[in-house]
């Protein structure tokens, strides 16, 4: 482990006077889900497309496993599945016509070619539908026959825009399953999206807003970013202000009912905490009924991180 | 299958599958060539033919007068020697060439017979037959009104035939119809292949894979060819077997050219797609090249005609080459190798097309 599988370097891209990404730093590591967060507009797909070489970086450079893409861009591309945020296969043909055509243009031989497309039909409940021209399948349908085709020649590197958006809830979960399973196989896997409790699925992720990465980290250390440390929840019998004020938990809310105090604090690690503080109240007599960490959503820690700059366009995309 | 292999396919279905490009490869030829047939088919009016006076003496251009104004035909042309008029209908400058002998006048004035000589080209049964008919009549017509004059005499009209080439306005037009119909819909159909993939977005998965831009353009060439071949042989067909076009050379050598421009409208057209951003452009494009081809490379005016600038312009046009080797061996007879220096040209620039086409086609979605 260790290795990059992404790592872009000031990477630029200005249409026309526009800048839609804007000095973009990313480092991948292999065998991680990767998200890409952000409202529409915030510059994922650009990101992804200088990635894959689709689009020329105005500045800045991508290397995919180590390999310039500028340069060498077709050792990158039998290393890299790609699954488009809009339905790119050919309507005009059937579900196996696009994969038996992808899988020959990806150079598998005729008896391989059939073997792959049989079990990604099978894996991905294609079978069915496998007669019909693509342009007459319903929107989830077309969803999963997009991530076969971006499978067919088992990639080591996966990215995936917008995969789940528009789809219904049982094929979102589907996916992230997928996803997990391809996780385990070793595969990495860019994706991008703009709901947060997806997000919450990866292993790390960048928040992008107006072309820029805001925030990068796992979905904990995001969190703590936006916020300064985690929430605790204490509800006590008699007065734990001292206490707190020793140990260095800040009080953001409290509410007293006769000897009844609850507090909600912000601590800088939830799990390094708890216990210790609950301990030390006891010690002092002070009785705790109960204490628990307040999960807060990504979505919070989001407005959050990007309030300052764009309060109205996050809302918006608020769902 | 290999990955071109995969893409001629791919774009042979796409083609078959699309009604509109389905229309414009198959419904186009045999509408323009039906268009072609109600406009040129039937020759209409006057037939032109020659008349060789022999004689020169006054009862000869009585006759000459009577069928004047028979006005089923029209004398074009006035020949000195019998052989002359021959040639006159060999050429298909006339349909037929009528010979009045010598001492025709003579002979009349005698009242003995003599004959009327009608060379007809058998190349027109139909034409042949009218004019046949038509100088019978109006020689029995001259019989009666001269026979008070003259008293009583006989005039046998003799048929004689020659082959001629068939110059008809049919066979003039068709090569500017092959022009066409080879040259501005096959140019067209491919001009907007690529740019439709990338109005699609499927262009935008197509260059995920592991495939170069000869591999995109040689595919399209290859399918829409395999394609618009069928184009080129019903818009031949018809002109042959309905029309009834006579070609002097071989039919086989004829093919082979219009296969050349075929082959080199579509690298042109190829090249359009690769420089278009969308549809409409491309579309637009390939009108606006088209221009200058129907302005400057015969087609409507003889290349010989235009101004020296014209001219030199005139030479960077597929169309030229082809109307040119087109007519020297529909018109002429003449053989491929005669033709090699114009396929050779044809040639020349469909590679460079091609070439310049794979160099500007950026796989990338901006
Ligand atoms: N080809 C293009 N030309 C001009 N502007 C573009 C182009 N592609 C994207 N943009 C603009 O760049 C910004 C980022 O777009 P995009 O990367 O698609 O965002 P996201 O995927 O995060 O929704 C948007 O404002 C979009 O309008
Ligand atoms: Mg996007």
């Amino acid at each position: 482990m260790g290795e990059l599988a992404i790592e872009t370097v000031n990477l630029t891209k200005v249409f026309g006077s526009f800048k839609a990404v804007d000095g973009v730093n990313l480092r991948i590591e292999e065998g991680v889900i990767f998200g890409l967060l952000g409202p529409n507009g915030a510059g994922k797909t650009t990101t992804i497309r200088m990635i894959l070489g689709l689009l020329k970086p105005t500045s800045g450079y991508v290397r995919v496993f180590g390999i310039d893409v500028e340069k060498r861009r077709r050792e990158v591309l039998r290393l890299t599945g790609y699954m488009p945020q809009h339905f790119s296969l050919y309507e005009d043909l059937t579900v196996e016509e696009n994969m038996r055509l992808y899988a020959s243009l990806y150079g598998m031989g005729r008896a391989e070619a059939r073997r792959r497309v049989e079990e990604l039909l099978e894996e991905f409940m294609l079978t069915e539908y496998r007669d019909r021209l693509a342009g007459k399948l319903s929107g989830g349908t077309k969803q999963r026959l997009a991530l076969a085709v971006a499978l067919l020649h088992r990639p080591r590197l996966l990215i995936v825009d917008e995969p789940t958006a528009g789809v219904d809830p049982p094929l979102r979960r589907y996916f992230w399953e997928k996803f997990r399973e391809l996780k385990e196989e070793g595969v990495t896997i860019l994706v991008t999206t703009h709901y947060m409790d997806e997000a919450e699925h990866c292993d790390r992720l960048a928040l992008m807003s107006r072309g820029r990465v805001v925030a990068e980290g796992s979905p904990l250390e995001i969190k703590r970013m936006a916020f300064g440390g985690d929430f605790l929840e204490l509800e006590v019998e008699g007065d734990p202000a001292p206490v707190l004020e020793e140990v260095g938990a800040k009080v953001v809310d409290s509410e007293v009912t006769g000897d009844f105090v609850r507090v909600r604090l912000l601590v800088p690690d939830a799990a390094d905490y708890l216990a210790p503080l609950t301990r030390e109240l006891e010690r002092r007599g002070i009785r705790v009924i109960r204490a628990y960490p307040v999960s807060v959503s990504l979505e919070d820690a989001f407005i959050k991180l990007t309030a300052p700059i764009e309060a109205e366009a996050v809302a918006g995309c608020r769902r | 299958m290999s990955a071109l292999t995969a893409l001629i396919i791919k774009d042979i279905k796409q083609l078959l599958r699309d009604p509109k490009s389905f229309f414009m490869v198959l419904m186009m030829p045999t509408m323009v060539m039906a268009m072609f047939v109600m406009g040129y088919g039937e020759t209409r009016g006057a037939v032109p033919i020659a008349v060789v006076n022999l004689d020169g003496g006054v009862v000869s251009w009585q006759l000459i007068e009577a069928l004047k104004n028979s006005g089923n035909f029209k004398i074009v042309r006035y020949a000195p020697t019998k052989e002359l008029g021959v040639e006159l209908v060999r050429r298909g400058e006339v349909y037929a060439a009528l010979i009045i002998p010598e001492g025709f006048s003579e002979c009349v004035l005698e009242g003995r017979s003599t004959q009327l000589v009608t060379v007809l080209d058998s190349a027109y049964a139909t034409v042949s037959e009218l004019v046949w008919e038509a100088v019978v009549v109006a020689v029995q017509g001259f019989l009666r009104m001269a026979a008070e004059r003259y008293g009583t005499f006989n005039i046998d009209v003799v048929k004689e035939t020659v082959y001629g080439p068939k110059v008809s306005s049919v066979d003039l037009f068709t090569s500017v119809v092959m022009g066409v119909l080879l040259h501005l819909v096959p140019m067209s159909l491919i001009a907007v292949s690529i740019s439709r993939e990338r109005e699609r977005r499927t262009f935008e998965q197509l260059i995920m894979t592991p495939i170069s831009s000869g591999h995109i353009v040689l595919g399209k060439l290859l399918a829409y060819s395999i394609v618009t071949v069928s184009d080129m042989l019903i818009t031949l067909g018809i002109a042959v077997a309905i029309l009834g076009v006579r070609v002097r050379g071989s039919l086989i050598d004829l093919t082979l050219v219009s296969l050349l421009l075929l082959i080199c409208s579509l690298s042109l057209g190829l090249l359009i797609s690769a420089v278009s951003r969308n549809q409409l452009q491309a579309y637009q494009t390939a009108i606006f090249l088209f221009i200058p081809s129907l302005l400057f490379s015969g087609f409507m005016t003889p290349v010989e005609l235009l101004s020296p600038a014209a001219r030199a312009f005139s030479k960077v046009l597929p169309l030229y080459y082809f109307l040119k080797a087109f007519k020297n061996i529909q018109l002429r007879g003449w053989g491929l190798g005669d033709v090699a220096w114009d396929c050779a040209a044809l040639v020349v620039e469909a590679v460079a097309f091609l070439v310049a086409a794979v160099k500007v086609l950026r796989l990338r979605v901006e």
